[in-house]
Order: structure tokens, then sequence, then C-alpha cells
């Protein structure tokens, strides 16, 4: 009985795909029906992705609102923003007059969809969550804003990756460390893992299939981490800390500190970023 | 006598758990060697460094969290009181969120920061107790406890609305209780800190007797109500205090550990007071080693752990009080 609903819910997943066989409607990542006329012209952005993938495809005049964490390109601080883009404010988003709502894919959104829907404004959600999203998110947008073009930019896009991803070579163990007390490392299923990977480096918690974990000093120490990579700031207090120099790689001081969004979330910028976290690894294989 | 070989026992055998178990595997000879220094220099560091700091620190945090609990129990004689009553869990997670979103970091900010706002909390619901005329009312102080608990619980909610969400998820995980951050140099603050309010309490042992009885028989008794009140309080809120900076907000230790042991053998506080150290101690060890080990690599919040515990065992307690 078990498998017989598991292979009906897989073939629903199947059949919720963006394109309906006939073709007349377009649906978005969560299997939900766009009802949009013609090409979008007032979007309300509710993930910094994804007004960032607006700008890029070219139709960033066309975005009215984006949220507060939404500030690349530089051109989208122009935009006002609507506050938080999981659980919106939807009384900001609909001050925006939007004729479509862009959402992360989540779960959580799902009130707010309904209310949208309700007011006649169209939405959809898009999944980003890493770098093999990025063509369809691309593809989903540019059908809603009529944007031409989004083959070749993909195109080149993934021209540029390859070029900048590491081949086989020696693979530094890289530590992704989030947060320090308590630890909070970065796993496999992110996106920051994923650079890391094509940069040549080794996630030591790329065999937990979550984003982000909680783990003890133990663990890390176990891990053997070559490399610490933090995202921000200068180089940490938590190093003098006695509990952390159990772990050699921060008794040493071996950080890899980067900046920007483009380490952050999958966008067209992804290549810079994996040439920026190569440029940061080469001296440490 | 053989209670408190078996108490003894119990703290020993949950240290010796506290060292072997963890996320790596680690044998027990390997560990008995690293303890004296001996093999290779990960497996010393783990042992020594880092499981040796974590299970001293998470004895003395249960122990002092245990009679701090059975203080406050008998001060405001309330079976439902704990550590965190009188709103210092309110004040300590508000200095702690405040200082993260405030970016204000370093090894001891956020320990230093959640000390201040428990010290805060602390000194408004003293200010409230004493205006209200009588001196620590239990009723006012219950309530006062409630009241900037959930003040402070507010605050806490709108710095949270503001302030970007990742970190603020941090610090949540953070208050849940963790003894990530152990080390010798905490366990020493830790001891020296906690060595004072614990030894008062502990010189308190007999005039507690007398004020469970109720403030007007302990008085007819011969025991100085208001100053034994005043310096429980101040007592058992300090030494709350400090465990929350250490590691967070460790529920359940303080509230089940007085009841199991008064269960077990009786409410004199000289007998009540150190068993309920040694049990608490070994009850906390023990959690925070499954902790580490429940869900390697991931670790969980060691507050989490203890409810899990202690919850099914105090059923049986009460369960065998009962029959």
């Amino acid at each position: 009985m078990y498998r017989v609903v598991l292979a009906v819910l897989a073939f629903a997943a199947i059949a919720c795909g963006s394109r309906s066989p006939s073709g007349g409607e377009l649906r978005d990542h969560a299997g939900h029906v766009i009802a949009l006329e013609g090409p979008a012209k007032r979007i309300v952005s509710l993930s910094p992705a994804l007004t960032e993938l607006l700008f890029t495809l070219g139709v960033g005049d066309r975005v009215v609102g984006r949220t507060r964490w939404g500030q690349d390109p530089e051109a989208a601080l122009a935009v006002p923003s609507v506050g938080d883009g999981l659980n919106p404010n939807i009384e900001a988003v609909v001050a925006r007059h939007p004729d479509l709502v862009l959402f992360y894919l989540s779960p959580s959104n799902g009130v707010a969809i309904e209310r949208l829907n309700g007011l006649r404004i169209a939405t959809a959600s898009v999944r980003l969550d890493g770098l093999a999203d990025l063509a369809g998110a691309a593809r989903l947008i540019g059908e809603l804003v009529g944007a031409r073009g989004v083959d070749s930019i993909l195109i080149a896009f993934e021209a540029q990756l390859n070029e900048v991803t590491a081949g086989n070579q020696e693979r530094p163990e890289v530590l992704l460390l989030a947060w320090d007390n308590p630890p909070i490392v970065i796993g496999g299923a992110s996106f920051q893992s994923e650079i890391v990977e094509r940069a040549g480096g080794r996630n030591v918690f790329a065999d937990e299939a979550l984003p982000s974990l909680p783990v003890s000093i133990e663990t890390i120490v176990a891990r053997e981490p070559d490399i610490v990579l933090l995202t921000g700031g200068e180089e940490p207090t938590f190093a003098d800390a006695p509990e952390w120099q159990a772990v050699r790689a921060i008794r040493e001081r071996r950080f890899v500190i980067v900046e920007g969004t483009q380490f952050a979330y999958p966008s067209f910028r992804a290549p810079e970023a994996i040439r920026e976290l190569r440029r940061a690894l080469d001296p440490h294989r | 006598m053989s209670r408190w070989i078996g108490l003894g026992a119990l703290a020993l055998f949950s240290m010796a758990l506290g060292l072997v178990l963890g996320p790596t595997t680690i044998g027990i000879a390997d560990v008995w060697a690293a303890l004296l220094g001996r093999g290779d220099e990960t497996t010393v560091a783990i042992v020594r460094d880092l499981r040796a700091t974590r299970t001293v620190l998470a004895f003395l945090v249960g122990g002092g969290l245990a009679v701090t609990g059975a203080a406050l129990q008998a001060l405001v004689r309330n079976p439902l009181a704990d550590p965190y009553l009188l709103g210092l869990s309110g004040g300590a997670g508000l200095g702690a969120v405040g200082a993260i979103s405030f970016g204000l970091s370093g090894v001891w900010g956020v320990p230093l920061a959640a000390l201040g706002g428990a010290l805060i909390a602390i000194a408004l619901v003293y200010r409230l107790a004493v205006v209200s005329g009588s001196v620590l009312d239990p009723r006012v102080l219950l309530l006062g406890g409630v009241v900037v608990g959930s003040f402070a619980a507010s605050l806490m909610g709108a710095i949270m609305a503001v302030a970007p969400a990742p970190e603020i998820r941090n610090a949540l995980l953070w208050l849940l209780g963790s003894f990530s951050g152990a080390s010798w140099t905490r366990v020493w603050v830790f001891t020296a800190y906690a060595a004072i309010p614990l030894g008062i309490i502990w010189v308190q042992a007999r005039p507690l007797d007398l004020l469970t009885l109720g403030e007007e028989p302990a008085l007819v008794l011969g025991a100085d109500v208001e100053r034994l009140k005043r310096t429980l309080y101040f007592s058992a809120s300090l030494l709350t205090a400090v465990a929350v900076a250490v590691s967070g907000i460790i529920g359940f230790v303080g509230l089940v550990i007085p009841h199991a042991v008064r269960i077990l053998w009786g409410h004199t506080h000289a007998a009540l007071l150190p068993a309920a150290f040694l049990l608490g101690g070994s009850l906390l060890v023990a959690a925070d080693a499954l902790a580490r080990t429940l869900f390697a690599p991931v670790e969980l919040p060691v507050g989490v752990v203890t409810a899990l515990i202690g919850v099914p065992v105090f059923i049986i307690l009460v369960r065998r009080w009962q029959t």
C-alpha cells in the first residue's frame, strides 16, 4: 500500500511540471496555475535571489517591490522594500499594486499566496536552491515577463560555469561554519556547499543532506578540515576561545573569509564567486 | 550511608558516560589513555579539551540548578518553582538576543549579555516584591517573576521581528541550552562564582526546613525569616544567572530533581541539597552525552534531552511513591 501511495505521489509530482501538456496554462514550481494575462508589468519579488534574477533578465524596471534583504544589484536599492520575504506583510505587498508576486518556493507561503490570489493578484513560487535550479527559474520568469534571450543567457552562463569549475585535483577539506556557539555548519544540501565543491574544495559535511546543522566541536575535530570558510566580517573572535583550539584549522588561523550575496544564493554571478573561492583555496592545495 | 555511595557511583558513572560517549567513536581504553595525555593528538584534544570540559561543566551546572530549584521551592512554598521562575530566563534571553542582533560578538559577549539581562530581571522582581509591602511575599515574587518574564519575552519577540533572521535563530538555539562553549576557563569561572551562593544555600539547610513549615511557624521556631528569604532569593538567582551565561536555559533539572530526591529520601534539606546536587549533575552529564550522540553529527539542545530522560524517570518515581 505504502509503495502504491508513493508511486501515485511521484506521478503527481511529475505531472505538476512547469508546463501543462496542452501548453496553454503556465504552472509554477509548486504546481499552481499562474493566473496572469500577458507579460507581468508590476512585479513584487519576495526573494533576494529572484529580485536579482529579474534585473539580470533585463526587467528590473518592472520590479515595484523587493524584500529588505534584496539589495543586489545596486539598482534594486531604488525599489521600495515591502519587508520580509517569508511571512510577508500582505498590505505592504498589495500597496505596490503588483500584477505578479514572486515567492521563494516554500510551504510556509501558503496563506500569503491564498490571500493574494483572493485579491486577484497572480503569484508564482519559484524553486531556486542550487545552481541546477537557475535555468528553470530563469525560463519560468522569462515566460512570465515575456523576456527574450533567456536561452542565450543560459548558454553563456553554462559555458562560464564549466570554465571556472575545478577539475580533478587535490581538494582541500573545507569547513563551512555559519555560527560558532552552538556551532552550526553548512551541509551538502546548500548552495554554498555546491560552489565550494565546484571551486575545488570538499565540504567536510557534504554527506549531510541538510542545508545546515548544529554539531559539536568534537565532530568538527574528527572531520579534520584544512580550511574554515566564513561569510562576512573580519577574522572571528571565537578563534581565540580555548574550546576551539582543538580544531587544527582554527588553531592555525586557516580562514577564508568571503563577502557578498554571490556566495549566499544562486545567481548568474556564481562563476565569479567560484573563481574567487578558487583563488582563495589554491594556496591550501 | 548506602544512598551516598549509590549517588556517588551514579555521578562517576555519568561522568564516565560523558567521557566515552560522543559523535566520534573512541574505545574506553583509548579514552583512558587520552585522559592521561597519551595517544594521538586529535584523540587527546577531543577527550581532554572537549569531552572532559563539557562533562565537568555540565555536572556543575546540573548540580547548581537542582540546588537552586530546591531552595526556591522552599522559598515560595510552591512545588512548581524552578530556577527560571523568577523572570530570569526572560531577562537572560533578552540579553542574549539583544547582544546578537546588535552585533555584540566575542567569546564572552553573549554570555555576559545574558548574565546582565538576568541580573536586571532579578533586580526588577526584587524591587516589585519589596514595594508591595510585605518583604518577599511568595505570591508577589511569583507574579513579579511571571510579569517580568513576559515583558522580556515580548521585547525579545520585537527584536526578533526586526533583526536579521538567521542570527536570531542561532541565538535561540543557544538559549535552548548547549555546552558547546565549555572550556576549562568556563569551568573555573563557574566554579569560583557558584561556590559562594551554593555555600550560602547549604548553610541555610536547617532554616530552610523551618521555612517549609510556613513563615509564621519558622518565625516562632527562631528563624530570621526575612533575612533568610532575601539571602535565598539572591543566592538562587545569581547562581541561575551564571548557569544561563555558561550554558543557556536548561529546563527541567531544577524543577524535577528536588522532587525526585524528596520522594526518594525525604524532606530534610541537609540531605536534600547535596543529594540534589549529585543527582542533578549526573542527569545533566548524561543528557549532554546523549545530546551529542543520539543524532550525531547533529547535536540536540541539551534542554530537550533533560526533559526526554527526566519525565519518564519522574513518572516512575511518582507512581512508586503513590503505592
